[in-house]
């Protein structure tokens, strides 16, 4: 799947995005275990960072798997 | 209703009504908001601020505003502009424009849609360029 960073999320990955694959579908907490590991900077934003997929916001039962588009939406400034 | 979104870096100063939309002359408001930016960012004099959006999403969180607000204040006509990248003190950053029948609903739908927009839509100030 490919991994979208925006704002401050870019400077702490040191890029704008990431490919990944997993071998099944994944929750969002698996995702993150996933990406902490690759990203150990990135674990105290979980709280406040929202996951999207296919530009839409996830949910708890929301599933990511190879073929997505998943950004990590830190809280927006708009306007 | 008829929504139209655009985000992009050219300068939103130029901007006098909303485009050729079938509903002016419609309705009976036509109210105009332009988010400008401000000379102090958290205190500090600045000469510029810096927007970055996750464009695709952002556009369609707007129109899925737009659309879930309009069933509230019922619009004949949304019009929002984004401008992203750098946008100096002074110049406007956003504007939201509707068409309604009365005046009600236009004041109530874009008081409500800043306040979501600035909640959900995927677009950030990514950086206040410091006054010289």
């Amino acid at each position: 799947m490919k991994l979208l960073f925006f704002a401050h999320l870019r400077q702490i990955v040191g890029q704008d995005a990431v490919e990944i694959s997993v071998l099944e579908p994944v929750t969002g907490d698996a995702l993150w275990d996933l990406l902490a590991a690759r990203f150990p900077a990135l674990s105290p934003y979980k709280s406040s960072v929202r996951l999207a997929k296919n530009c839409e916001y996830a949910t708890a039962k929301t599933h990511f798997s190879n073929d997505d588009e998943v950004a990590l939406i830190p809280p927006v400034s708009g306007g | 209703m008829d929504i139209s979104v655009i985000i992009s870096p050219e300068s939103l100063d130029d901007f006098e009504r909303s485009p050729e939309t079938t509903a002016i002359g419609q309705g009976g408001a036509v109210l105009t908001f332009r988010g400008v930016v401000r000379a102090n960012e958290e205190g500090r004099p600045i000469q510029a601020l810096d927007y970055q959006a996750y464009l695709p999403m952002a556009e369609k969180e707007i129109r899925r505003l737009a659309e879930e607000l309009g069933r509230q204040f019922p619009c004949l006509a949304v019009s929002v502009r984004h401008r992203i990248g750098l946008v100096p003190v002074g110049d406007t950053a956003i504007i939201v424009q509707v068409v309604t029948a009365h005046r009600a609903e236009a004041f109530g739908f874009v008081s409500a849609f800043m306040d979501r927009l600035k909640a959900e839509v995927p677009i950030w100030k990514v950086r206040a360029v410091p006054a010289r």
